[in-house]
């Protein structure tokens, strides 16, 4: 049986990125994936930020030809409350600006997202793995880890195969068969992995580029967030909860949107059907837990790196296959596979910018559990945006149902109403939020704020009196 | 001819199983092994389900469908919540259970 270099077990973003990474180091690589063909069983958002054009150019050229592919710039917030009413609309904005920080061939790419189905997605970044000389074998499930002297040198496949090498790469997700069996980890516990139910739709194309265009939308109410991204001609609308706090049936949490009015309205505005529904598990945890150990390196979700405040996880992947494969391109070249040497793999993924996902993790963990994820504050919190919305210029100028300065005189009565209320919930929510920002974070912080405060006032303030300030005013030194 | 509407009843009335799709005539192994000594009711595998594949009368241990094989999303909830360690779940044999066509 003839030795590899690199065998990874999963033909993922992360799979195929590593594959490739490592077969043009001239490594002589195989990668296994479960499925008859990449992208078969995969399902995920599937949004993918505007940094791609910054760390995938090449790859972002092609993607954009994808079949399903479409651009996004923007994100609609739909707010509903408990009688599933539409309250207002929120929508995030565009900037010049900001679309000219990541600029490709010219073109500013700052804002553009893309949304691609996995299904384009991954046989794209498996084919240019296969280009790159890495060999693929289909309908082939990893089982076991093969080990010697406490050393992982290879996997195991259901056809009974014994495939060794020198490096093993997991990249087989969520619920990940080499990071347990090679004793990296114990299965992720119930607050390190949510469970993700979405139904995908097909619809009209051309309504759907008129009605909703570049937009993304969120819904977003006291059931929690679902997201909605739009591809060319369908879409996914799905929702996710930490299992440790999971209360209700994935059906029965995913049909609480699906009867909201608006949602139906919007349905069939597009000619919306559904089309397909699908489940899986996605890590979400402040950092990820050990990815390495003696000859064995994890990636994307089997690794933990799905990011803490949004649970993107293609980038992360493609990122963290991109370094594992580099440090056991060195570590193969040095002879050495060891522990001690590829601890140089968590190293180089604490670096920015990956690294820099993972600074504010657990702050982003807090918030997430102590907000959205609590119908109770989210009850309350659609209330003030509600009010708060209506006292924003136009409000006041549309409602006619009395003179003007009474109206806005009673609006923002109710505002003060839920003051109270809301003071409740901020002692109960949003101070524990405060506190729980670690010193460190506290100061990280104040520094960055101290450096872009500075750099707009040269010349004027010099940077201790700025820094002393914001320092009392977060607690920090 | 009448709107087609998208009514209600279209949008909360589906059945999970319709919109689910394998493939034929590969066999997936047997791929849930459970322990039913070990299970506690907590009823949460019940609970995170998506098909409804198992199910924990009141008092009494939790049973998996026999039909699992035909039915799983291979999400591998079950197993996650699992706090008794009477469920295990690896994935089914290469080239055999889920497809998903748009994921």
């Amino acid at each position: 049986m003839s030795k590899f270099d690199v065998a990874i077990a999963g033909g993922g973003p992360g799979g195929a990125y590593a594959a490739k990474t490592a077969a043009e180091q001239g490594l002589k690589t195989v990668f296994l994936e479960r499925a008859r063909k990449a992208g078969e069983k995969n399902a995920s958002g599937c949004g993918l930020g505007q940094r791609w054009w910054k760390d995938f150019p090449d790859e972002m050229e092609e993607i954009v030809k994808l079949p399903s592919y479409r651009e996004t710039h923007h994100c609609v917030f739909k707010i509903t409350d408990e009688e599933d009413n539409l309250v207002t609309t929120l929508s995030t904005g565009f900037t010049r600006k900001d679309n000219e920080r990541i600029v490709h061939k010219g073109v500013p790419r700052g804002m553009s997202g893309t949304a691609v189905y996995r299904s384009c997605l991954d046989p794209f970044l498996v084919d240019l793995a296969c280009k790159a000389g890495a060999e693929l074998r289909t309908s082939t499930c990893v089982t076991d880890v093969v080990k010697k002297n406490g050393r992982v040198t290879g996997l195991r496949t259901d056809k009974g195969e014994k495939i060794e090498a020198d490096i093993v790469i997991g990249a087989d997700g969520a619920h990940s068969t080499v990071a347990v069996k090679s004793g990296i980890r114990k299965r992720f516990r119930k607050n390190e992995i949510t469970l993700v139910p979405q139904v995908d739709f097909s619809c009209n194309e051309s309504r759907l580029e008129d009605v909703i265009g570049g937009a993304n939308l969120v819904w977003f109410g006291p059931y929690c967030g679902a997201y909605q991204v739009n591809f060319r001609d369908g879409f996914h609308l799905g929702l996710g909860q930490w299992l440790d706090i999971w209360d209700t049936k994935p059906t029965d949490f995913i049909k609480r949107i699906l009867q909201i009015p608006a949602f139906q309205a919007m349905c069939r505005s597009v000619d919306a059907e559904i089309r397909e529904f699908q489940n899986h598990l996605l890590p979400w945890m402040p950092h990820p837990p050990k990815t390495y150990a003696d000859g064995v390196l994890l990636v994307g979700d089997a690794g933990g790196f799905p990011c803490p405040l949004e649970g993107e996880g293609v980038w992360h992947a493609c990122m963290t296959g991109k370094i594992a494969a580099q440090v056991a391109a060195k570590a193969i070249s040095e002879g050495d596979p060891s522990e001690a040497t590829l601890r140089e793999y968590e190293q180089r993924w604490k670096e920015p910018p990956l690294g820099r996902e993972y600074e504010f993790g657990q702050e982003y963990v807090n918030f997430w559990r102590n907000s959205a994820f609590n119908p109770e504050l989210m009850k309350k919190l659609v209330l003030f945006i509600g009010e708060l919305q209506y006292l924003n210029f136009p409000g006041p100028v549309f409602d006619w149902s009395d003179d003007h300065m009474t109206i806005f005189n009673e609006h923002l009565g109710h505002f003060l109403d839920v003051l109270p209320d809301l003071s409740g919930f901020a002692k109960e929510n949003l101070v524990p939020l405060g506190k729980g920002i670690s010193m460190e974070n506290r100061a990280r912080i104040a520094d960055m704020l101290t450096g872009s405060i500075q750099a707009k006032l040269r010349g004027f303030v010099p940077r201790w009196p700025i820094r002393a300030l914001l320092g009392k005013v977060l607690g920090v030194k | 001819m009448p709107s087609k509407q998208t009514q209600s009843n279209d949008l909360t009335q589906w059945k999970v199983k319709d919109f689910v799709f394998r493939v034929d005539g590969a066999d997936p192994g047997d791929f849930i092994s459970y322990d039913e000594g070990k299970c506690d009711s907590c009823g949460n595998c019940a609970m995170v389900c998506a098909p409804g594949l198992w199910t924990v009368p009141k008092g009494k241990k939790a049973r998996l469908a026999p039909k699992y094989r035909e039915l799983c999303m291979e999400c591998a909830a079950c197993y996650a919540v699992c706090e008794a360690d009477a469920i295990y779940f690896r994935y089914p044999n290469g080239g055999a259970g889920i497809i998903i066509k748009h994921g």
